[in-house]
């Protein structure tokens, strides 16, 4: 009994502190200002969750490895409360002889494929570029295998702006617009990050 | 007060429920193992899989994860890419293990454990899917197995469970539901393209889940408003309507449904299914007729 009290509890902690995190990130239809509050509440719940404790603090880890066991771990808002665009990396192969050629990164299912879509989320959403930077550059890895015979790659990451209902039947496609590009060598391992604004159709 | 509380957390149950979230999910382990076959190294070696393991250790070191068996294979000398496909095929027997019924209680263990692994270690790469792929295992493994309708119980003498432990655990399983679905239906609420239709537009026209050809899903666009209202109603609405005896089968079809169409129109084969495996298993089982006459299960007694 107690132990399914204290499940529940986290489960419904878990799930009101991802509710409250959408408000405070936004779009919804609450006012603004409600934003703040969301935020404050959020912060509350992952304090009792124990979530600001200090690593190795002993009620974190084992707190931590049971939610993340019984796959507690997160809410439940998919696609919610609005469904965002997603995001795209094309690679630029430049070969010695001048040629260049565009890849996408590429699996063998759909299923996989799916999984993948969900990588280029976290490489365009993280605010950490150095996360950013090891993920492009584990899938810059994999298309240099496949094209050993490359000089340097270009990893080109933008976001998919989707067309409403309107824009469509006017004939709009899905737009993206340029967010990073990091540039990679054999000679150079550290990737060289070019952070501008442009927008490109495809 | 007390009486009726546990009245309602341990009712007496039979052991169906189990045996179609013990076969569901056993299926749901081998599509998703067989549907992973040629890419498994490719997602959760790596640097990728170092990444997702480091940030995983700042919640807790405790959290199962790939790097333990490839530490343990390390010391034997196996590689990394070995350790990887020896993971696979286990997963895979397991899976197999759970769907005949064969070796249930470590069948569950070790499919929860090496796809846990798999999920946090492909921390980057994981997504909704997985997510419920735990939970489900994670009551399974917990579950009274093995149920009577398993290879198990035909081979060895099991006592029958107690109907009071099977409908507690299956209880679990409903009253997580219900937490998931009200949480589901009320974000969605929160987003104004839930109610005018443009995240159902959105959902179905955003890479990779663009299935149908856009231009034949413009011609449905009135539709979508009441699709988005129909999708937020029925998820907000699955606590309250789903224990209603007269109810439960409308919103238990609806929710199905709702899933069977979300994995037909956006690709999402293995998402839809596990939903539909949790779902029937939870409050699907009485109202099957497969499952209460048409399964060839030996019939079980009830334990005082």
């Amino acid at each position: 009994m107690a132990w399914l009290a204290l499940h529940l509890l986290l489960i419904i902690s878990f799930s009101c502190r991802d509710t409250l995190r959408v408000i405070a990130e936004g779009p919804t239809i609450f006012p603004v200002p409600f934003g703040n509050f969301s935020r404050k509440a959020q912060r509350i719940i992952s304090i009792v969750l124990g979530r600001e404790l200090p690593p190795f603090n002993p009620v974190r880890e084992v707190g931590g490895a049971y939610v993340h066991a019984a796959g507690i771990d997160v809410g439940y808002g998919y696609f919610a409360p609005n469904v965002p665009g997603g995001y795209k990396l094309v690679f630029e192969l430049h070969y010695s002889n001048g040629r260049t050629e565009y890849e996408l990164p590429s699996v063998n299912s759909a299923a996989a494929g799916l999984r993948i879509a969900g990588l280029l989320d976290s490489i365009g959403r993280t605010p950490y570029d150095p996360i950013r930077e090891i993920l492009v550059k584990t899938l810059a890895q994999s298309v240099w295998r496949q094209h050993p015979d490359v000089k340097s790659v270009r990893a080109i990451v933008g976001s998919v702006r989707l067309p409403s209902i309107r824009e469509f039947e006017q004939g709009q496609r899905e737009s993206y617009e340029f967010l990073y590009a990091y540039d990679f060598s054999l000679q150079n391992d550290a990737p060289k990050r070019q952070d501008y604004q442009r927008e490109y159709q495809h | 007060m007390k009486t009726r509380l546990l009245a309602f957390l341990f009712p007496s149950a039979t052991d169906s429920w189990l045996a179609i979230l013990r076969v569901g999910l056993g299926l749901q382990v081998v599509l998703y193992s067989l549907s992973l076959r040629y890419d498994w190294n490719y997602l959760f070696s790596g640097t990728g899989r170092r990444l997702a393991e480091a940030l995983l250790s700042l919640e807790s070191h405790f959290i199962p994860r790939l790097e333990w068996p490839i530490n343990v294979g390390a010391h034997v000398g196996l590689h990394e890419t070995t350790v990887l496909w020896v993971a696979w095929t286990c997963l895979l027997l397991a899976g197999c293990g759970l769907v005949i019924g064969l070796a249930c209680r470590l069948s569950a263990v070790l499919a929860w454990f090496l796809h846990l692994c798999a999920a946090k270690s492909g921390g980057f790469v994981s997504y909704g899917m997985d997510n419920f792929m735990t939970i489900g295992l994670f009551y399974l493994m917990l579950s009274p197995l093995p149920d009577r309708c398993s290879v198990d119980w035909r081979l060895r003498d099991f006592r029958p469970k107690s109907p009071q432990l099977l409908g507690f655990w299956r209880r679990v399983l409903q009253l997580h539901l219900c937490i998931i679905y009200f949480f589901s239906g009320l974000t969605k609420c929160l987003g104004s393209g839930w109610w005018n239709g443009s995240s159902v537009w959105r959902s179905l026209i955003r890479p990779p889940f663009n299935v149908i050809d856009p231009e034949i899903l413009v011609r449905w666009k009135d539709l979508f408003p009441v699709a988005g209202i129909f999708i937020c109603l029925l998820e907000i609405g699955y606590p309250f309507f789903i224990w209603q005896r007269n109810t439960r089968k409308f919103w238990l079809i609806g929710i199905c449904a709702m899933h069977f169409g979300i994995g037909l129109s956006m690709g999402m084969y293995l998402f839809a299914s596990v939903m539909i495996v949790l779902n029937v298993a939870a409050f699907g089982a009485a109202l099957i007729p497969l499952a209460r006459h048409r399964i060839s299960c030996p019939p079980q007694e009830v334990v005082p």
